[in-house]
């Protein structure tokens, strides 16, 4: 167990920059995973953790030891990691039982230690029965939960999971969410989990760290992701979001288009972004919203209706509401809003917010 | 009712299917019947080769011309009694001719032959022409000339003046039939009259044929043969069905027997199916499996029958004989040992190769992945002409350095290339790019993310190259060592080059030594075959079929960049020992080409400018010889590749794209072919191809082209389906989806995407074809000669100098291909 100190790290091959400045403090026993779209630069973060990949700048320490600094590079066999493949990487020449005992039998540990140590952890990943098999006759969540026992198996310090449910199909992915969970629960061990799975995200973490185009966007615990969100980009990655822009000034939003208003007594002033997230609106009696507008689109589906309103001048929200409450609404109709809650973000100058999805 | 209907609609469909398959069937039938009635007809008529029905069938139509546009016109201009004097002189030479030809009276012969035709007249002018152009007097060059000289009219003139000069020797004769016959008199002189008159017919040549001629006196030897050929041919009695029956009666059974099999491939095909209806894709496979079984397998059957069967009873004389004779023993055991020693040095050079290459940060790694990707497209006698010279006992360039680096006597030595070790040396460094080329390829195919799992579990780069990489290669590993092996084993051109000076024989110069020695030379010949032929179908069978269903699939799906191992301090000294491994490997021996290339005095040095010339390199350009040789090795090379990569291609897209029943087997002959030993298939095509089973293509370009293909067509195979394989379908099928027709998408998608596959694999079958040795040395003829075996004979027989201008010559061209192609496929394109 310890703790990983991620200090300024910048990574560039050629002249690509894939981490700018990555500084991040990631505490002993933690599940933290890094979150964000493909080529965001996660991975490449989590390899020069696990020491496939040497910055060209910055420090990472485990606990107080460097591990890869400008005079340090560890190689990753002397990092006391453990780590989970998105191909697995079971090796298909050896049974189940020798792919679990490979760190065992690398580090000298005597036999019956090592069987000790297998049989334990192949337990706990409920693959005991299948010691003697070879991997090519395992499934695909089989050859997973191998991977992840041969990972923990010489109980290293540090947990690293490469997106290791993508290959799996949705049910298997959700069981396997909460036995990675109880596994680290039950070997305290500290993980960094990368996904670009938001739901992954939000169900396994302690912290999630969100980054985007190699620069960290945020780090918080799920909620915070989900409630402060520190910019558009945030807010839209993580959960459903409709941006809408507008002016702050005198305790209201103006909202650009159709002119309507939203109370606001926050810092901000001037040309503001403003995000709702659909289920921050609820239908109102006429009059007692916010907001008003037509209805566009109407999606009716079972558990949820899923509208999108035409506020006028260009402006959108969309609502996804209880069908109870939401009786009678269909497309054309005009209903009025109530805006329970929403978020509020600077307008950056020179960039388009909704292209910031790579 | 539907369901009727479709019950029904499937019934007729199957019923006309099995129509078909029976109607093929009594065709296939009545081939073989029509051949074997053929050869009956043949073996009665006394004459020596089938073709000769061909040419009476040819000639009866060039004399029926000959007379209705030359004889008659003339004929018909003149009167009733000098018509008549001329038929009966007519006969007297006729019944002449025949007796002179068959030693005895046959006049007799004559009188009941014509007595016998529908139009006597015709006939016996028509018969008399026939004997004449095939034992006629001569006519010298210098009458032709002036009769061809002559305008329409003077001919028309001289015709009928001299044809009246047959029947009568009182009348006038132009000034040059005149001289002609001056002095002669009687028959002799009507003879030589009228030799006149049916050549001024068609003055500027003989009036018949001179090839169809020849043909007639070379198949009927005998005099009755050919008078009777003469008869057949007068009377125009040989139709041309029967014409195509009798003189390819062979061919005619061939192809009912290939037809017959067709139909029993089909049939099997049919009932695996159970569907009962005809797919046009068999035909395209039958097409090719009947290609393949009847140049490759017939063959081989053939050879092996033959070693077992030498005058028709079972026997193993051949083998008593061929094995207790020492030095075949001694070349038996050399080969084993040779290949063996290949094998072992070239994978144990090859895997620590591939891997610094491939899986660290070496110095350099693409300069020398193309360097030794390089020597896998240069002939291998090249590689034995160089070491030649470096290592000769007396005057080797390495030999001389190392006596005055160690003050060593003059003595020969201390290196000796003309012995097993050096032979073994020299198959190393040009078989082990084999080796290379298969073990990078698997490793670039390894996840990388399974070196990484052990490097996090724990272990040190070099641990896991011999946990994990090692064994997880240990598949493309053997099947890398093999093809070594058999490449070894089956190499003629480094050991005729360094075996045969010294007295280091292996099987495959026995068996060309053998071939030249007579029909006892050939069943020997065979019985060494069948030995390099066992061991290829061990070799085959073990890494095609064992080892092959062991190959871990370990093709990750999102590949990440290979996991490069850091070298750290041995960085420098691994780069420079690769560096000097291609220093000693190629690089020397491709200088000391070009360098003998511009030597006068080969004993000397170049240092010495007296002795440097351009004269080799002039030689080569200027000869016609050479220029010829080039001419056919570019044109049976790009032949070659063009036709395989059409089979190629055929193949990829059935075993890739369709599910048909029977896909598999051409499959398998070709991978066979191609793991035959070269001088085995060359063997195999020289004694079946010289029409004893209807098909003549001995001394052809096309029995080198099939032979190349045979060898080569595999490796352009098996490019362009490892190229399809990784094009998913739904590439295709969106384009279909799009709109696209069938051949749309096939020339729109994937055409386009896997045309730098198609460019290599034209390129691999087009190199080892364009400087093949081992096969053209037995089956080359004057006017097929290549530029290997041009090559091979100058170093052997003429200038090992002008033999090394051309040899880099060849290295230049090869490589320009490669560029070109590189080019052409902007950099996609490699091997």
């Amino acid at each position: 167990m310890s703790s990983v100190t991620i200090e300024n790290v910048t990574k560039a091959f050629g002249s690509t920059v894939v981490l700018e400045k990555f500084d991040a403090v990631f505490e002993n026993g933690e599940f933290i995973t890094l979150l964000g779209p493909s080529g965001c630069g996660k991975t490449t973060m989590l390899r020069i953790v696990a020491g496939f990949e040497k910055p060209t700048a910055g420090t990472v320490r485990f606990d107080d030891r460097v591990v890869s600094s400008e005079k340090v590079f560890l190689p990753p066999e002397k990092r006391d990691i453990g780590m989970v493949f998105q191909s697995y990487a079971v090796w298909p020449h050896m049974t189940v039982y020798e792919n679990v005992a490979y760190p065992l039998t690398i580090k000298k540990v005597d036999k019956a230690a090592i069987k000790q140590k297998v049989d334990r952890v192949l337990a706990a990943v409920h693959l005991s029965q299948y010691a003697d098999r070879i991997p090519s006759q395992l499934s695909g969540g089989q050859q997973q939960r191998v991977a992840l026992a041969r990972a923990l198996v010489a109980e290293p310090a540090l947990l690293l999971l490469d997106e290791p449910l993508s290959n799996l199909d949705a049910k298997l992915r959700e069981s396997m969410r909460f036995e990675i969970k109880e596994i680290q629960k039950e070997y305290g061990i500290t993980v960094m989990y990368v996904t670009h799975d938001q739901t992954e995200a939000m169900a396994m973490s302690d912290r999630i760290v969100v980054i985007n185009r190699g620069v960290i966007q945020q780090i918080g615990s799920p909620r915070e992701i989900y409630t402060q969100p520190a910019n558009p980009f945030v807010a839209d990655f993580v959960g459903k979001i409709e941006f809408v822009e507008g002016i702050a000034k005198d305790g209201v939003i103006e909202l650009n288009g159709c002119g309507q208003k939203l109370p606001y007594d926050g810092e901000l002033k001037g040309e503001v972004i403003v995000g709702i997230r659909p289920e921050q609106i609820t239908y109102a009696a006429e009059g007692e919203g916010e907001l008003s507008g037509v209805v566009k689109t109407h999606f009716y589906l079972g558990d949820v209706d899923d509208c999108r309103i035409d506020l006028g001048g260009g402006a959108e929200v969309r609502v996804i509401a209880d069908p109870f409450e939401s009786r009678g609404v269909s497309a054309g109709k005009q209903v009025s809003l109530k805006v329970r809650n929403f978020h509020v973000f600077a307008k950056q100058e020179g960039e388009d917010f909704r292209k910031i999805l790579t | 009712m539907q369901v009727q209907t479709e019950i029904k609609t499937r019934n007729a469909a199957e019923i006309r299917c099995k129509l078909g398959l029976v109607l093929f069937l009594l065709l296939s039938f009545a081939l073989i019947a029509a051949g074997l009635w053929g050869i009956d007809q043949y073996n009665e008529s006394g004459f020596d080769q089938e073709a000769a029905y061909g040419y009476i069938h040819k000639l009866s139509g060039e004399v029926d011309s000959l007379y209705e546009n030359g004889i008659l016109p003339v004929m018909n201009g003149m009167d009733a009694g000098m018509k008549t004097a001329i038929e009966q002189r007519s006969r007297e030479l006729l019944q002449d001719a025949w007796t002179s030809a068959a030693k005895e009276d046959r006049a007799a012969a004559v009188d009941t032959y014509l007595s016998a035709a529908s139009d006597p007249a015709r006939e016996q002018m028509e018969l008399l022409s026939l004997t004449y152009s095939v034992a006629g007097p001569k006519v010298s060059s210098k009458e032709k000339k002036a009769m061809a000289a002559m305008t329409d009219a003077e001919r028309a003139d001289f015709r009928a003046q001299v044809l009246a000069g047959v029947a009568d020797e009182t009348a006038a004769l132009p000034e040059l039939a005149a001289s002609a016959v001056e002095g002669e008199e009687g028959l002799d002189r009507a003879g030589k009259l009228m030799q006149l008159f049916l050549t001024s017919v068609n003055a500027d040549s003989e009036p018949l044929t001179t090839d169809n001629v020849n043909g007639i006196k070379k198949a009927a030897r005998s005099a009755d043969a050919r008078i009777a050929a003469y008869g057949m041919t007068a009377d125009g009695s040989v139709s041309w069905v029967s014409q195509l029956v009798l003189s390819r009666s062979k061919t005619v059974i061939l192809a009912g027997v290939v037809l017959l099999f067709d139909i029993i491939l089909l049939f099997f095909l049919l009932k695996a199916d159970n569907s009962w209806h005809m797919n046009i894709k068999w035909i395209v496979i039958l097409a090719i499996v009947d290609f393949l079984v009847m140049f490759q397998v017939m063959p081989l059957v053939y050879l092996v029958i033959r070693a077992f069967f030498p005058e028709g009873s079972f026997t193993f004389e051949v083998f008593k004989r061929l094995y207790t004779y020492p030095m075949n023993l001694g070349a038996l055991s050399n080969t084993l040992i040779a290949a063996a020693a290949t094998m072992v040095l070239g994978t144990l050079l090859a895997f620590p190769l591939a891997w610094l290459v491939g899986r660290t940060n070496l110095y350099g790694k693409k300069f020398f992945r193309s360097l030794f990707v390089l020597t896998y497209m240069v002939p291998p006698y090249l590689g034995a002409m160089a070491w030649l010279r470096l290592l000769n006992p007396n005057v080797g360039t390495i030999n001389v350095i190392l006596r005055t680096l160690f003050g060593l006597s003059d003595a020969p030595g201390p290196l000796n290339i003309y012995s097993l070790g050096g032979m073994i040396w020299v198959l190393t460094t040009f078989y082990y790019p084999y080796a290379f080329i298969t073990i990078s390829r698997a490793m670039e195919k390894m996840d990388p993310s399974l070196e990484e799992a052990s490097r996090v579990s724990g272990a040190s780069p070099i641990t896991t190259v011999f946990k994990i990489t090692l064994p997880m290669m240990t598949p493309s590993l053997i099947a890398g060592a093999l093809l070594v092996f058999v490449c070894a084993a089956s190499c003629y051109g480094i050991p005729s080059i360094i075996g045969a000076p010294g007295k280091v024989h292996t099987v495959t110069t026995r068996i060309i030594e053998y071939n030249g020695i007579g029909a006892q030379g050939l069943s020997d010949a065979t019985g060494l075959s069948v030995f390099l032929m066992l061991i290829a179908i061990v070799v085959l069978y073990i890494s095609d079929f064992v080892i092959a269903k062991k190959q871990y699939i370990t093709v990750s799906g999102k590949s990440t960049r290979p996991n490069i191992v850091d070298l750290g301090k041995w960085r420098v000294l691994l780069t420079a020992l690769v560096g000097l491994f291609a220093t000693i490997v190629i690089l020397i021996p491709f200088a000391t080409i070009l360098t003998t290339s511009f030597k006068v005095d080969l004993g000397r040095s170049l240092l010495d400018p007296t002795n440097i010339t351009l004269g080799h390199w002039q030689t080569i350009f200027t000869r016609s010889e050479t220029l010829e040789c080039l001419k056919n090795s570019l044109i049976f090379g790009a032949v070659t590749a063009t036709v395989g990569i059409v089979i190629a291609c055929t193949m990829s897209y059935l075993l890739q794209r369709t599910r048909i029943r029977g896909r598999k087997i051409p499959d398998f002959l070709i991978t066979l072919g191609s793991g035959t030993p070269s001088v085995v298939i060359a063997l195999g095509l020289i004694m079946t191809m010289k029409g004893d089973f209807g098909v003549n293509i001995y001394n052809t370009a096309y029995i080198m082209i099939i032979a190349y293909l045979i060898k080569y067509l595999m490796m352009g195979m098996r490019t362009v389906v490892s190229a399809m394989s990784q094009i998913h379908v739904s590439l295709e099928e969106c384009s279909q989806i799009s709109g696209a027709s069938w051949t749309k998408t096939m020339f729109k998608i994937t055409g386009p995407l896997i045309f730098p596959s198609i460019a290599a694999g034209w390129f691999l079958i087009f190199i080892p074809s364009f400087y093949e040795l081992s096969m053209t040395a037995l089956l080359y003829s004057n006017s097929t000669k290549t530029i290997g075996f041009q090559l091979y004979e100058y170093w052997t027989f003429t200038s090992q100098q002008q033999a090394s201008a051309m040899a880099f010559g060849i290295l230049i061209i090869v490589v320009a291909i490669n560029f070109l192609l590189n080019k052409l496929t902007k950099g996609e394109f490699s091997i």
